[in-house]
């Protein structure tokens, strides 16, 4: 059976571009950034040469550029860092209703630490209110997190304005920017960020590689202590393969940013135009203001589960906000926030586009949904279709 | 070609439905391995011996062996409210209820039929489905269609029992032949979602209510702790001294606990029953063999509507156990137990 792939914003497949320049770094150039021999230098070098084409991307220097295993563990290098460094001036921090699972349960585990959080509620779109941000903001609140690009509903935050409010209140401003990096454009500087996480395996490139921007000066403490690589901010050997495969991603990202969001855009719009024609189904999200690969639709009276399930039993591979999955119970908080009934999150379905995505497979996922709705509308446990 | 027809098979990692699994792909159905975690006391599903992590590990293993998609479902919050709470509601009322009953219906068929469109369910019970007919399976020792009764004939004609023709014997050869990566571990008749004991259980999550144990006059000997950890006919556990005494009897408005020293008072001919299901159509008087337990050996008895007549008095009628009605192999019914 033939399959297609909606799924890029759980993870991509590596470009062959980028593995092609990956295949070297495990056999001939397999060093230890921190050896004295040559074959040390080399990873080194090339370890430093990738730092600056990642930084590259969004106008941070080379020497702000963290490299870690993964944007959980730089969301929380970003959150415990910044707590634990600054808890002398305060112990409040700020992030909103939306945020990555990575960044709400370090949230819960930085209240047992004595921490204090105020998660900021957001719009029917999913947005974050900047003026929320600075009424919020007290004497004793030392970071803001706000995440960038929505994984679930693909909502952009204002992400300028809250930088804004965060530097006249000089407090310390951290942005997930897992879903939206390498596919819109960002600018630390324009934007005020302090800290950014940013993944590799979303791009195009391998898993096991991503890294936190760190602003130059942000008082910051490690969470792995050890050989000191990464300025003493990650010990870990660097997974110098990884490495250089993200900054391949990076750079292709860089080039073709542009026309490659202007396609998806394309597709996206026709996807959602068509979907939503199908009765009593829903767009999640902002119309506009949303991530170019990412539609979220809701569809009343059946799970998105079983959706998920019925699709990929034809090959399609989607996925959903829904609560019966197998490893929660609860519906997705980020639907929750947007206004969503438990019921109406349930009906969840996420489709999101990527560089091998084609209008074919689009019009085939046009094609095949409204049957699989009406199908499943057919057999649903809740109130029947009117 | 002929689009082969759609099955689910509930997956559990065991050896039934994974040799079910294999008869089935044989037979060319279109197959979704499915695997459904229900709720447990105490740790999150660490425990529920047929669904903990170890076992779904199982089941996609098989699963993957013979190239079938796997899902899972998460049913905890369902099977709670609807097998669970029920089990601990009937204890409450002083009956002594077959989750496993309820939870076939309710859960394996009615609720994984609204997940998924398919043309069967098919499962890794030892029964046998002929038509519209439901027979006991061919292994005597293993029939496990004492808890299939509640099944209708609007689910019926959707299942599948493909372990049904086989014995328990063959089925672990079966296992082997196919080289299943199953662990062929001993079987417990246990309830499923309990970890220990179903007093400590029911000591859990029902408080006590302590009552006093009388004999057939009515002469005070003893108390108890709460009438649900007694069941009828039970000997062992009554720590009362001069006996052996049988639970005879509880008086729910009194929370009186009855016990004799003579086993013969267990025994008696009539019951009634409730919630009934007829799977065949049956006209009355009925005669019929009726099991009134799992391991209760089936006796004679005539059936007229909710009243049940044995021929010969059985021992320890209890009130919330299943009793089914054969007629051979053929499963034509059943019903609540609900007086004595």
């Amino acid at each position: 059976m033939k399959r297609i792939y909606f799924d890029y914003a759980a993870t991509t497949p590596v470009d062959p571009r980028v593995d092609k320049v990956m295949r070297p770094f495990f056999d001939e150039k397999f060093g230890n950034t921190m050896s004295i021999h040559s074959f040390g230098q080399e990873a080194k070098i090339v370890l430093e040469k990738s730092r600056q084409t990642v930084a590259n991307l969004i106008g941070a220097k080379p020497n702000e550029i963290v490299f870690t295993g993964s944007a959980t563990e730089s969301n929380n290098l970003a959150l415990k860092g910044v707590a634990f460094a600054n808890k002398d001036k305060g112990k409040h921090i700020i992030i909103s209703q939306i945020e990555h699972p990575c960044i709400m349960e370090v949230a819960i585990w930085l209240e047992k630490q004595g921490f204090e959080i105020t998660r900021l509620p957001v719009d029917k779109y999913g947005l974050v209110n900047s003026l929320d941000v600075k009424k919020a903001i007290r004497k004793h609140t030392i970071l803001v997190s706000i995440i960038h690009g929505s994984n679930e509903i693909g909502t952009i935050q204002p992400i300028e304005e809250i930088g804004k409010v965060c530097k006249e209140k000089k407090v310390y401003f951290h942005t997930d920017a897992a879903q939206s990096f390498g596919k819109i454009p960002i600018d630390v500087n324009k934007m005020n960020i302090d800290l950014l996480t940013a993944s590799s395996h979303k791009i195009y490139g391998p898993k096991g590689a991503a890294c936190l921007f760190v602003r130059q000066g942000t008082k910051i403490e490690p969470i792995l202590h050890g050989g000191g690589q990464e300025s003493g901010l990650r010990s870990s050997t660097v997974n110098i393969g990884a490495i250089v495969g993200f900054s391949k991603a990076c750079e292709i990202c860089k080039k073709e940013m542009k026309k490659e969001s202007q396609r998806l855009f394309k597709l996206r719009d026709k996807l959602i135009k068509n979907v939503l024609k199908i009765k009593e189904s829903h767009l999640a999200g902002h119309a506009k203001k949303r991530l170019s690969n990412n539609a979220n639709f809701w569809f009343s009276f059946i799970e998105g589960e079983s959706l998920v399930i019925q699709l990929d039993l034809l090959g399609i591979a989607a996925s959903t906000g829904s609560a019966c999955s197998s490893m929660k119970l609860e519906p997705s908080h980020v639907l929750l926030a947007i206004g969503l009934k438990p019921q109406e999150a349930h009906g969840s379905l996420r489709i999101s586009l990527g560089r091998w995505t084609t209008e074919k497979e689009i019009d085939y996922l046009i094609k095949v949904l409204p049957k699989v709705v009406k199908q499943l509308r057919k057999i649903s446990p809740f109130k029947k279709h009117a | 070609m002929r689009k082969s027809k759609k099955v689910i098979m509930a997956m559990s990692g065991g050896v039934d439905s994974s040799v079910a699994a294999v008869l089935l792909k044989r037979e060319r159905f279109d197959i979704v391995g499915v695997f459904m975690k229900f709720w447990s006391d105490g740790p999150k599903c660490v425990a529920n011996r047929c669904c903990s992590p170890e076992s779904e590990k199982r089941a996609r293993l098989v699963a993957e062996k013979l190239d079938i998609p796997f899902y899972v479902f998460n049913f905890e919050k369902e099977f709670k409210n609807k097998v669970v709470d029920y089990f601990l509601k009937n204890y409450k009322l002083g009956l002594t209820p077959n989750p496993c009953v309820v939870c076939n219906k309710e859960i394996k068929f009615n609720l994984l039929f609204k997940k998924l469109k398919a043309e069967y369910i098919a499962t890794g019970h030892y029964v046998r489905r002929k038509g519209d007919k439901l027979l006991k399976g061919k292994d005597k020792e293993k029939d496990q269609s004492y808890f299939l009764w509640k099944l209708n004939q609007k689910i019926l004609k959707h299942t599948l029992f493909p372990v049904g023709d086989y014995t328990k014997t063959e089925v672990r050869k079966l296992a082997k032949r196919f080289k299943l990566p199953v662990l062929d571990i001993p079987e417990s008749q246990e309830v499923c979602f309990i970890q220990t004991t179903i007093n400590d259980f029911l000591a859990k999550h029902l408080k006590a209510k302590p009552g006093q144990i009388t004999d057939t006059k009515g002469r005070v000997i003893g108390k108890h702790q709460g009438l649900w950890f007694y069941t009828i006919g039970q000997r062992k556990g009554i720590e009362l001294p001069a006996g052996p005494f049988y639970v005879l009897d509880k008086d729910l408005k009194r929370n009186v606990l009855i016990v004799t020293k003579n086993e013969k008072d267990l025994f008696s001919k009539e019951l009634t029953v409730k919630n009934i299901n007829w799977i065949s159509n049956v006209r009355f008087p009925l005669k019929v063999m009726a099991k009134i337990r799992y391991r209760h050996k089936p006796g004679s008895a005539v059936v007229n509507k909710n009243k049940v007549v044995f021929v010969k008095p059985q021992r320890a009628l209890t009130p919330g156990q299943s009793a089914v009605f054969y007629k051979g192999q053929e499963v034509l019914g059943g019903g609540v137990i609900s007086g004595v």
